[in-house]
């Protein structure tokens, strides 16, 4: 019982929650880059949440069914065809053995998630099967699939048929507003360095992956400082959604697979509640960003968290896991 | 009593700033601390980040109020730092074999140059110290080492390169540290150890935890291979 990749797409690996709890031990916790995408393909197919996906990311796979099974897909809006005919997002898709999953093009977003009415057997470590593809450990031996490999399945069953309504959907801009507040080295930045920091707008660089995603241009005009200050920094703990400024003035926001500890000054933080769209940035997109307060954060987080509530209750009422943002 | 404060750092973490200097010390307060909190409530925090005068603490917005968990917090410290003086875990000697021949040390010439210290002379004070380990952090089983003798001190790359192999053995300014994966890395190279830091698939992934000590010790290429190679037998 298994799925086989005629070709691997750019990168597609398997993701779950990740690790939480080891970030002390320089473990990020990894796990699908755009989590709240992750969680609703589990939950259209009837699965617990942690449910292990396959995570693609810019070009998809091929990938021919060696088993009776239901996916779905969401996130990333591609162009897919199941055995040649168009599939949509947000829906349970019943698959029988033989069929040939494509992704064309890509017509929104970066990362598009397939979940599985099964298990995925593969390598663990840490109790999570997340493939952490900058350090190679966890699932499929911690690299992206390549051509031709098998992935072997487990505890298939068939799920009933469920979407969600396309105006329920998240939707992709392309040019995303993302929520910040200030980071706790705020006061170290001049006046004119934060105000650029909240007037500009900043393009995503080619250097973006799972463990960061640089921005251009720069917060400095005139090569003027950054900082008021000039004493010594210290290295403290970052997570995802740091943003970090380096000497050049090109900030840094750091990912799920990013580096626990770092030293540059933290001028703001993405919201938890925006988090899961960082998922979806790519080289060229334009982002702004837009500061909010402590307990702004914390109404939009709990406005989203009890939309996920009720999207639960009407697709899966017997499922009592908190979604997790 | 040492002096703290605690700052929101996101919506989701409190960074606790110790001000004092990075010493031993306060790294034993901060690994005490960052125990008896997750003791104390174990459920309230996702992550406990101690680094060289900072506890990071990641919780969950859903669940707290930013400000009310700041408050709770400041107390729990308070109630820790008088309760626990003398806070003592048992330090392990962990001894890690380095090679620093020309082959593993692409930049021993460059410390050599910036320091006025014969090759010789850079091995010495770099196996002569006992380094405290402060913290891991940066990529998983990664080391920071207090203790590098200042005479070694050599300011990082301008580029970084963009891959080091695992092993390599580095100083960045003041630090000096093993990197455990293959990364992109800006500190000069001077020696390479054939062993593995980090054990992602074993039941003791981390050579080491924090508050142990490391020290450094000499091999040849010929040691190097050989214990290389009796890696693939472990």
């Amino acid at each position: 019982m298994s799925i086989y990749f005629i070709r691997p797409g750019l990168q597609t690996s398997i993701q779950d929650f990740g690790r939480p709890g080891l970030m002390h031990c320089g473990i990020p916790q990894g796990g699908a880059a755009d989590i709240l995408s992750m969680q609703l393909v589990n939950l259209l197919l009837g699965n617990c949440l942690n449910n292990p996906v396959l995570e693609l990311t810019l070009t998809g796979p091929v990938i021919k069914f060696e088993c009776d099974i239901s996916i779905a897909i969401a996130g990333a809006q591609f162009n897919v065809l199941l055995n040649k005919i168009t599939v949509e997002n947000y829906k349970v898709i019943q698959v029988k053995r033989g069929d040939i999953l494509e992704f064309g093009q890509l017509l929104s977003g970066t990362r598009a998630y397939i979940g599985l009415s099964a298990t995925i057997f593969t390598s663990q470590s840490f109790n999570s099967v997340s493939t952490h593809l900058i350090s190679h450990f966890g699932g499929n031996k911690g690299k992206a699939i390549s051509y031709e490999e098998r992935l072997h399945l487990k505890n298939i069953r068939i799920a009933k048929s469920a979407h969600i309504n396309r105006n329920l959907q998240p939707c992709y801009q392309s040019r995303p507003l993302l929520r910040v507040i200030y980071g706790p080295e705020k006061k170290r930045f001049t006046e004119l360095a934060l105000s650029n920091f909240f007037r500009k707008t900043f393009q995503v660089s080619a250097q973006n992956n799972r463990m960061g995603i640089r921005l251009s241009p720069s917060i400095i005009v005139d090569s003027k400082a950054i900082t008021d200050s000039s004493d010594e920094m210290i290295s403290s703990g970052l997570y995802p959604g740091s943003i970090q400024i380096p000497n050049n003035g090109e900030p840094i926001i750091s990912f799920i697979e990013g580096q626990t500890i770092g030293g540059y000054p933290r001028i703001a933080h993405i919201i938890r509640a925006d988090l899961h769209r960082l998922g979806q940035l790519k080289a060229q997109d334009k982002i702004n960003f837009q500061l909010v307060h402590q307990a702004q954060a914390r109404e939009i987080l709990l406005k989203k968290m009890k939309y996920l509530e009720n999207l639960k209750n009407n697709l899966a009422p017997e499922n009592n896991e908190s979604f997790i943002l | 009593m040492l002096d703290f404060s605690v700052y929101p750092n996101g919506d989701s973490a409190l960074d606790i700033r110790f001000n004092s200097k990075p010493s031993e010390n306060l790294s034993r307060h901060i690994i005490g601390l960052k125990e008896y909190l997750l003791n104390k409530n174990p459920n309230n925090f996702i992550e406990l980040i101690p680094a060289y005068q900072c506890l990071t603490l990641i919780f969950n917005p859903a669940l707290f109020d930013s400000e009310m968990l700041s408050q709770k917090v400041q107390q729990s410290i308070q109630d820790f730092l008088k309760a626990h003086k003398n806070i003592s875990r048992k330090s392990r000697t962990i001894r890690i074999p380095v090679c620093y021949e020309s082959i593993f040390a692409p930049d021993i010439s460059i410390l050599s140059k910036h320091t006025g210290l014969s090759r010789k002379e850079i091995i010495k004070l770099h196996t002569a110290p006992s380094y405290l380990v402060h913290m891991l952090g940066f990529t998983p089983g990664f080391l920071y080492l207090g203790g590098l003798n200042p005479r070694l001190e050599c300011p990082r790359k301008k580029n970084p390169r963009v891959r080091i192999p695992a092993g390599a053995v580095g100083i960045g300014g003041s630090q000096t540290g093993v990197y455990p994966q293959a990364t992109p890395g800006g500190w000069q190279i001077i020696g390479q150890t054939p062993i593995q830091l980090f054990h992602p698939y074993s039941s003791h992934p981390f050579l080491a935890d924090p508050l142990d000590i490391i020290k450094f010790y000499s091999i040849n290429q010929a040691e190097f291979d050989d214990i290389h190679q009796s890696r693939i037998w472990n």
